[in-house]
């Protein structure tokens, strides 16, 4: 891709410096987290006398020893595996249902699509919170009896409930990636014989490969990152919770809390230097000039 | 191979009437060219012999198999589209094979088949390019050889080398036609490109809003056009055309006047026509220098185009195209007149814009 190579100059600058400005709050943000995790105390309060190098955070961290004084040990190793199968569960079944969805929405005429469509931006709409209540109500009435199931229920529930806050965009989105697909492909799949459905797993995923990846990985953020869900449903804590339980509590070793942050925001990191590529990546077709 | 006779089809999208009761029959075997503007609904009457679109009234037939409900899968048709729709995302040989692997073939007749039919169009060495390695006209081929592959009884093609430069264009039609010819394959071919249709086809039909104007060999739709808009629509440049007065036996043609031709005297008498429009083609006139017998006017333009060159006339205010003889050059504002073949001389009906011998019908 090329720009227009005698675009004005004058203000190239000022824009860079005004982003560079706006986005220093989160940068500054990250790098204290990062830093403190790596210092015996807190470097939060900008001051750099504070600030005495030490990996031993991280080894207690991935120890289990929370604080630095008594005996509570979690096992760290545990938690980002829950936090794990959470987001790609998410992930999955967003992915999965959004996939589907978003082709009936952009190429198959049925009854009430529109509607359908309206109705999802509706529900889109809605915050996760303002439908935590109803949620929970539902949670309380499939609740298991047998105690065995209950670790297995929260986590499909928690997976469940927190992918449908998601799936409403997400076919949104995929509907607007089949959208591009120009018909033609379609037609030439049908016309050689393919079912729809053979049509959809063999030619149009494939043409749209960038859109699902992003829309996977979106999800997978969203789970991963998720609280009041998680919080509210999952009997097991995840890093989000976790964090958030040992945040305030007098035991905890904030530069190791800190530690675990660092971990948690990890895959936000790796996601956002490897998306750009991704997203802009786009096959070209078979069509020249 | 299989003769397809569509029989009074309609196609209406919402308040949109995209076909207004076509009814053509293809015979076996032939090369049938649909010609139109775009708009014309040439494009949906090839989709409807497809199968994806259902006719909104009317029936299809293959020989005697009534399609008209049948999916396309069920047709054993093979389609090429103007863009050519290649997978991206699969190889040459993918591409041709996907077909016949939904088939369910056994993949060493795939492999096969498909090196038949790439050897056949010339790509067997790049059977293992994804398309957008290749060339256009490349592309072009693996779209023809995905179509064959499956040996359909028709094959269907949208427009096929618009994506191709001038060059390619001309070597890939010489090429389609006689491979049409070598398979005996029934073909419909949708164009909007006159010189294509003449130059390709067995029959053309000419469409224009979703109605077949006139239907005929190359030989007949151009020099016999049925109305004037057929007229107007093949040769290049196109045929000229001027409002004409009868008085018998003359016609009035701005200001001057000309004998009418010796086949239409009868015809005009019979059917009492006043208002006429006068038809010929740029290469049934004559230019010659100063005022003679014929139409007079002055140059306006003159384009001198190798062995062609094309003098535009302008006669008290109508303009004509006519060609000059080789090396003969014209100023502009020189009287010229313009003598008409006779025997070639289209007359329509104002009203009607129908050629006078057809009027009847």
């Amino acid at each position: 891709m090329k720009d227009v190579e005698t675009r004005p100059k004058r203000y190239e600058r000022v824009i860079i410096l005004a982003l560079l400005l706006a986005s220093l709050p989160l940068i500054l943000g990250f790098s204290l987290l990062t830093i403190s995790s790596l210092s015996t105390n807190m470097v939060t309060n900008l001051d750099p006398d504070s600030f005495h190098s030490t990996l031993e955070n991280w080894i207690n961290l991935f120890k289990g020893k929370i604080a630095t004084t008594g005996g509570i040990r979690v096992n760290i190793w545990r938690i980002t595996l829950n936090t794990l199968v959470v987001a790609l569960g998410v992930a999955g079944v967003v992915t999965g249902i959004s996939a589907l969805a978003g082709y009936s929405l952009s190429r198959i005429d049925f009854r009430g699509r529109k509607i359908l469509m309206v109705l999802l931006l509706i529900l889109h709409a809605f915050p996760g919170v303002a439908l935590i209540v109803g949620v929970y109500l539902l949670y309380r009435l499939t609740f298991p009896q047998s105690h065995d199931l209950v670790g297995l229920y929260s986590f499909i529930y928690v997976i469940l409930a927190r992918a449908a806050l998601e799936i409403p965009m997400s076919i949104w989105l995929m509907k607007g990636f089949f959208d591009t697909i120009p018909w033609e492909f379609e037609w030439s799949g049908i016309i050689d014989g393919a079912s729809r459905i053979t049509v959809w797993r063999k030619i149009m995923l494939p043409l749209i490969k960038p859109g699902v990846l992003a829309v996977a990985l979106f999800a997978f953020l969203a789970g991963w990152q998720d609280i009041i869900y998680v919080r509210t449903f999952l009997i097991h804590p995840t890093l989000a919770t976790f964090i958030e339980a040992n945040i305030e509590a007098e035991y905890s070793h904030m530069p190791l809390i800190a530690a675990a942050g660092t971990v948690y925001l990890l895959p936000t990191i790796i996601f956002f230097i490897t998306a750009q590529q991704l997203l802009l990546q786009s096959y070209s077709g078979g069509i020249k000039g | 191979m299989v003769k397809v006779i569509l029989d009074n089809i309609t196609k209406r999208f919402d308040d949109f009437a995209a076909l207004k009761g076509v009814t053509l029959e293809i015979t076996d075997k032939e090369f049938m060219a649909l010609l139109g503007p775009s708009g014309s609904g040439k494009s949906t009457l090839l989709y409807t012999i497809a199968g994806i679109y259902r006719p909104t009234s009317g029936r299809i037939y293959f020989d005697d198999r009534d399609v008209t409900d049948v999916p396309p899968k069920d047709r054993n048709v093979g389609l090429v589209f103007q863009n050519w729709a290649l997978y991206p995302h699969m190889k040459v040989f993918d591409n041709i094979a996907f077909p016949l692997e939904l088939r369910k073939f056994p993949k060493e007749e795939i492999a096969k088949k498909v090196k038949e039919v790439a050897e056949m169009l010339r790509i067997e060495t790049l059977l293992n390019r994804y398309p957008w390695q290749l060339s256009g006209g490349q592309q072009q081929r693996v779209a023809i050889a995905r179509a064959l592959v499956k040996e359909p009884d028709v094959l269907l093609l949208d427009e096929p080398l618009s994506n191709l430069d001038a060059l390619l264009r001309l070597e890939v039609r010489a090429e389609l036609k006689r491979l049409q010819k070598e398979l005996g394959i029934t073909a419909v071919y949708v164009t909007h490109d006159q010189a294509e249709a003449l130059a390709m086809a067995d029959r053309i039909a000419v469409i224009k809003e979703g109605e077949i104007l006139q239907v005929g060999d190359p030989d007949e739709v151009y020099y016999k056009p049925k109305y004037r808009f057929v007229g107007g629509f093949l040769g290049s440049p196109p045929m000229n055309f001027l409002d004409a007065e009868v008085q018998d036996p003359y016609l009035d043609v701005y200001g001057n006047r000309i004998l009418i031709p010796i086949q239409y005297r009868e015809l005009v008498k019979k059917l009492g026509v006043r208002k006429v429009i006068l038809g010929f083609r740029p290469h049934d006139a004559e230019v010659v220098r100063g005022v003679a017998e014929g139409l007079v006017g002055t140059v306006y333009s003159f384009e001198p185009l190798g062995r062609e060159q094309i003098v535009t006339v302008s006669v008290n205010g109508a303009s004509l195209k006519v060609f000059a003889p080789e090396g003969e050059h014209f100023t502009f504002g020189e009287q010229v007149t313009v003598k008409l073949r006779e025997d070639r001389i289209i007359l329509f009906d104002k009203k009607t814009e129908k050629a006078l011998e057809f009027l009847e019908e």
